[in-house]
């Protein structure tokens, strides 16, 4: 009897110290790793849709609160100001809309004026060969520099973007992507710029 | 046996992958570069010097029938201490390695110097013991990635070093690779140990 008290009590303590120790690295390591994982997931898209900063857009990020999910839980969402001498001159953040197969998501980078700097895709799911040329940069070029009033829709919808050939869906989901991008675009300047 | 001693068997001696064969799933799979090895072998060195430390000093507390339970949690602490460390300060390194850093929980090296020496030996010889295993081991798989990647491609620690006309052997940074590689080393080892004792009469 007595040697089976000491056995569980010594397994709890020991159980119980190495929780302790383990919920204090993790707090001591949370920040750093979420910038890590910013920074090389995130880093090679937004250094491609934003050009002329001198800060670090990942540690200079804004998480804002942008309505709530199906179970009513806010939905987070980074963004990543550009800054050059101290003031925001863009801004970069992810957009996602649905491709021919599952979600295309894009970085889409806006300087101050609403303009578009550039756009990136992050993840899809795209056929290779066909749908997943929406990547190549003769595809996402066409959206530098356009704005809001711009007619962001594929040629065959009426708009000014020349679709992948082959692959309407794919082109029309990161279409959507970056005009939802920009539709939020004046909402997150106030709320970033504030 | 001295503590000098218990450090220097794990250099040659007793040296892990080489003499004892064990801990050969990472040495076979991540060492497809120098640096990868060399980051694997320090990895498992820290959570062997942690175990050992802590195993040595509880092993009069700890009641026999549920050591190896105490051992693994002890272990785990360690290695997912290592895994969320990597994580923030060398990313890289962790995406290369991936499952392997989790997986040191298993690696036998560990739970066999808890259970064949940290259990039964005071602190100072633990550390020895641990230390030493511990950069045999680093030193077994840095040497193993450096021939990989010196014929596999052509570079050492990510620098290119071969000459303009060398053709890589890609076959030797992929799996078949690592298993060809080890044979030999382990055969030079062998050839090594029975040409000493030829010698010793």
């Amino acid at each position: 009897m007595r040697d089976l008290i000491k056995m569980v009590v010594v397994l709890t303590v020991i159980c119980a110290c190495s929780a302790l120790v383990l919920s204090f690295a993790n707090q001591a390591t949370r920040e750093q790793r979420e910038y890590q994982v910013l920074k090389y997931v995130k880093e090679p898209s937004i250094k491609a849709v934003l050009t002329g900063y001198d800060n670090d857009p990942i540690k200079d990020r804004v998480t804002l609160k942008m309505g709530t999910d199906k179970k009513g839980k806010p939905i987070r969402k980074n963004i990543f100001p550009a800054k050059k001498g101290g003031k925001v001159i863009a801004l970069a953040y992810g957009s996602a809309a649905t491709g021919y197969h599952g979600l295309i998501e894009v970085m889409v980078g806006i300087d101050i004026n609403g303009k578009i700097t550039g756009v990136s895709i992050m993840t899809h799911t795209e056929t290779p060969g066909l749908g997943a040329r929406v990547v190549e940069p003769a595809f996402t070029g066409q959206f530098k520099g356009l704005v809001l009033s711009d007619a962001l829709k594929v040629k065959k919808d009426g708009g000014k973007i020349d679709s992948v050939s082959g692959a309407t869906f794919s082109s029309r989901g990161v279409v959507t992507a970056v005009r939802q991008a920009l539709e939020s675009f004046s909402k997150i300047k106030k709320e970033v710029i504030s | 046996m001295s503590v000098a001693r218990e450090f220097t068997k794990g250099l040659w001696d007793e040296i892990p992958p080489f003499r004892l064969v064990l801990g050969l799933c990472p040495t076979l799979a991540v060492t497809t570069a120098a640096q990868n090895g060399m980051g694997m072998g320090l990895a498992t060195t820290f959570v062997l010097l942690g175990s050992n430390v802590l195993i040595s000093l509880l092993r009069n507390v700890i009641p026999k029938k549920v050591r190896i339970a105490a051992y693994i949690v002890v272990i785990a602490s360690f290695v997912v201490i290592v895994e969320l460390s990597m994580q923030a300060y060398f990313y890289p390194l962790y995406k290369v390695l991936g499952i392997f850093i989790p997986l040191i929980v298993v690696n036998c090296i560990i739970l066999g110097r808890a259970e064949a020496f940290a259990s039964k030996n005071k602190l100072l010889p633990s550390i020895a013991d641990g230390l030493g295993i511990g950069l045999g081991f680093t030193l077994s798989l840095t040497f193993l990635g450096a021939v990989r990647e010196l014929i596999g491609a052509g570079t050492l620690f990510g620098r290119y070093v071969m000459w303009e006309s060398f053709e890589p052997l890609s076959i030797m940074v992929k799996a078949p690779g690592a298993f060809v590689c080890l044979g030999l080393i382990l055969c030079l080892m062998n050839w090594i140990g029975a040409m000493q004792k030829r010698r010793q009469g």
